[in-house]
């Protein structure tokens, strides 16, 4: 029998403290703090090769850290691997599907696997086939389902042995709107019915603005974690995006005048972030020549995307 | 309880897989039919062996053991497939650990390569005349020889990085650990140096076993064979487990680098 956790751990469905992971001498994770109560959404954001994979997959016992320490409800992914994963869905960034096995036996597979073996691993697989409305598909050979479908059978197989924690590595990726948004609702019922606390990773930016929690990596190290909403006002009001040969002028002219909270060069000019009303800058550009495009907008998850992400070299 | 489950779940999907794959289930089989009943067809009137014996009926118990050893030993290399394809990485997330995961892949290797050559083995009376008894004889024979094909394969496939190497594998590890093995001709007339090596060849103690089960004339004692093939096995599935490596997926599969770098301005 597993000992049960203990101490404040035990209410935190995920807890890291410096943890980290060298791969040679590449620094993938270099030291990662994390608290996630139990029952929350919470995004994990970043660029290619920020550390979100090897987190998770550190997160899910499936990688030694090189140094830190972590916990899944008060279990110690190091030392207490098996008491981790009995509480823990995965989904990688590719699907985990056998294309030679049905729908059926790919979920009858994955229960064994979860150690529900005989009658309470089928009763497990029917109630997942209803419920994530791969019934009608149970005995199709999982190579014959399009892309989106083997994408939710992933998840019909993560979910089915009813675990505390979901970690989801990119879950979306390839899938066309229909089946993201089928995809989100069968997440969305495990967290209101059993409490599931979920952990994701995604590129779709807009995907974690339902998120209670946004936790930004960029090269091995958090760069941000706040609520969506937090992390959107931090860039100001709204967002101006200039291009043109004048971009420059405007730019200096609104920082002039105290309203900018955030300036950064893009490929093709500028994007600003600006406390106040979208007037000031409108006004300012009237003045100056030279702005081929001018938008103003609220911000967005990816505009603090791009700020906290990309490296700083003046300020 | 959970690891036998994890195993059982191993060995059930193993085992799907392989009635699926019709292909390889045939070329499987028909690799010592062929030998048996072509190549040995040619052999029979220039082999010559004691006791008047056909050389079909001396290749037989090596078919059989053929079957096994390929049908085994490739089922359990190909969980170089399911780490390239990532279902070896669903299988060590259980919660059973690498153990019951290295012990569901034996098992279905074994399993597998028992179900090639126990067809092979039902035709033994194309070529060589069984006893009942014999015939329980060579099936309990048959299961020591899956198991131990299966414990060498998972033993290959934990050092095996990718699906390239597999072809290489069958030309570099299956054909030689067969060919000198006494399977095909005695290792009576082979060079020392090469009948030394069949001495040290796990494969010599699996035909030896089958000609045994058979009633043919044996190179070594019964008590010989057994205690080499459990050896191997066990020492097969120690030292899988020490150089087989849960991270390997991973790791293999490093973080490309940095973002994309742009210039931020504070003002």
């Amino acid at each position: 029998m597993t000992p049960g956790p203990e101490g404040a751990d035990a209410a935190l469905a995920i807890r890291a403290e410096g943890l980290g992971r060298d791969y040679g001498d590449t620094r993938a994770l270099v030291g990662l703090n994390l608290a996630i109560r139990a029952g929350a959404l919470v995004g994990l954001l970043g660029p290619n090769g920020a550390g979100k994979t090897t987190a998770m997959l550190l997160l899910a016992t499936l990688l030694a850290p090189s140094r830190g320490r972590a916990s899944v409800f008060g279990h110690d992914v190091a030392r207490e691997r098996a008491a981790v994963r009995r509480r823990l869905g995965l989904v990688f960034q590719e699907p985990s599907v056998d294309g030679l096995l049905t729908v059926e036996e790919n979920l009858l597979f994955a229960a064994r696997l979860a150690g529900l073996d005989g009658q309470a691993g089928r009763v497990a697989v029917r109630a997942t086939l209803h419920r994530t409305g791969l019934a009608p598909r149970a005995r199709q050979p999982a190579r014959q389902l399009s892309g989106g479908w083997r994408r939710l059978a992933d998840i019909a197989r993560a979910t089915l042995h009813q675990p505390e924690l979901l970690i989801l590595d990119e879950p979306t990726v390839g899938l066309d709107p229909e089946h993201r948004d089928r995809m989100w609702s069968l997440l969305d019922t495990e967290r209101r019915e059993r409490g599931a606390t979920i952990l994701f990773s995604t590129h779709y930016l807009s995907e974690a603005e339902p998120a209670d929690r946004v936790v930004m990596l960029a090269r091995g190290e958090v760069v941000a974690d706040a609520p969506p909403f937090a992390l959107r006002s931090g860039l100001g009001d709204h967002i101006a995006e200039v291009d043109g040969d004048g971009a420059d002028a405007l730019i200096s002219a609104l920082s002039d005048s105290g309203v900018v909270v955030v300036a950064q060069r893009t490929g093709r000019g500028w994007r600003v972030g600006v406390r106040g009303g979208g007037e000031v800058v409108t006004e300012r550009a009237a003045a100056v020549s030279g702005i081929s495009r001018l938008s103003v907008r609220p911000p967005t998850l990816e505009d603090v995307y791009f700020a906290r992400t990309q490296v700083e070299v003046e300020s | 309880m959970s690891a036998a489950a994890t195993a059982w779940g191993i060995v059930v999907r193993d085992v799907i897989r392989s009635t699926r794959q019709r292909s390889r289930l045939l070329s499987g089989l028909a690799r010592p039919f062929i030998w048996v009943f072509l190549v040995g067809a040619g052999f029979n009137g220039i082999a010559r062996l004691q006791d008047g014996m056909s050389y079909q009926a001396f290749a037989y118990p090596g078919g059989v053991v053929m079957a096994a050893l390929f049908g085994g030993m490739l089922t359990a290399i190909s969980t170089v497939y399911d780490r390239e394809f990532g279902m070896l990485r669903l299988m060590l997330a259980s919660p059973s650990g690498v153990g019951a995961v290295l012990s569901g892949r034996t098992l279905s290797a074994a399993l597998v390569g028992s179900m090639q050559a126990t067809v092979v083995l039902i035709c033994a009376p194309l070529a060589v005349h069984l006893t009942l008894a014999q015939y329980a004889a060579a099936a309990g024979a048959l299961v020591l020889v899956s198991l131990v094909s299966g414990t060498l394969g998972l033993l290959v496939a934990s050092r095996l990085t990718s699906v390239e190497n597999f072809g290489g594998v069958i030309n570099v590890v299956l054909f030689p650990l067969l060919f000198l093995s006494g399977a095909l001709y005695p290792t009576a007339g082979m060079p020392p140096l090469l009948r030394a090596i069949a001495r040290a060849n796990p494969v010599s103690y699996m035909v030896d076993l089958m000609r045994h089960a058979f009633g043919q004339g044996a190179e070594f004692s019964l008590r010989l064979d057994l205690a080499a093939l459990i050896g191997t096995a066990i020492v097969g599935f120690g030292l899988t487990a020490l150089l087989f490596d849960p991270e390997q997926r991973f790791v293999g599969k490093k973080p490309s680098g940095e973002g994309r770098l742009t210039a931020v301005v504070q003002p």
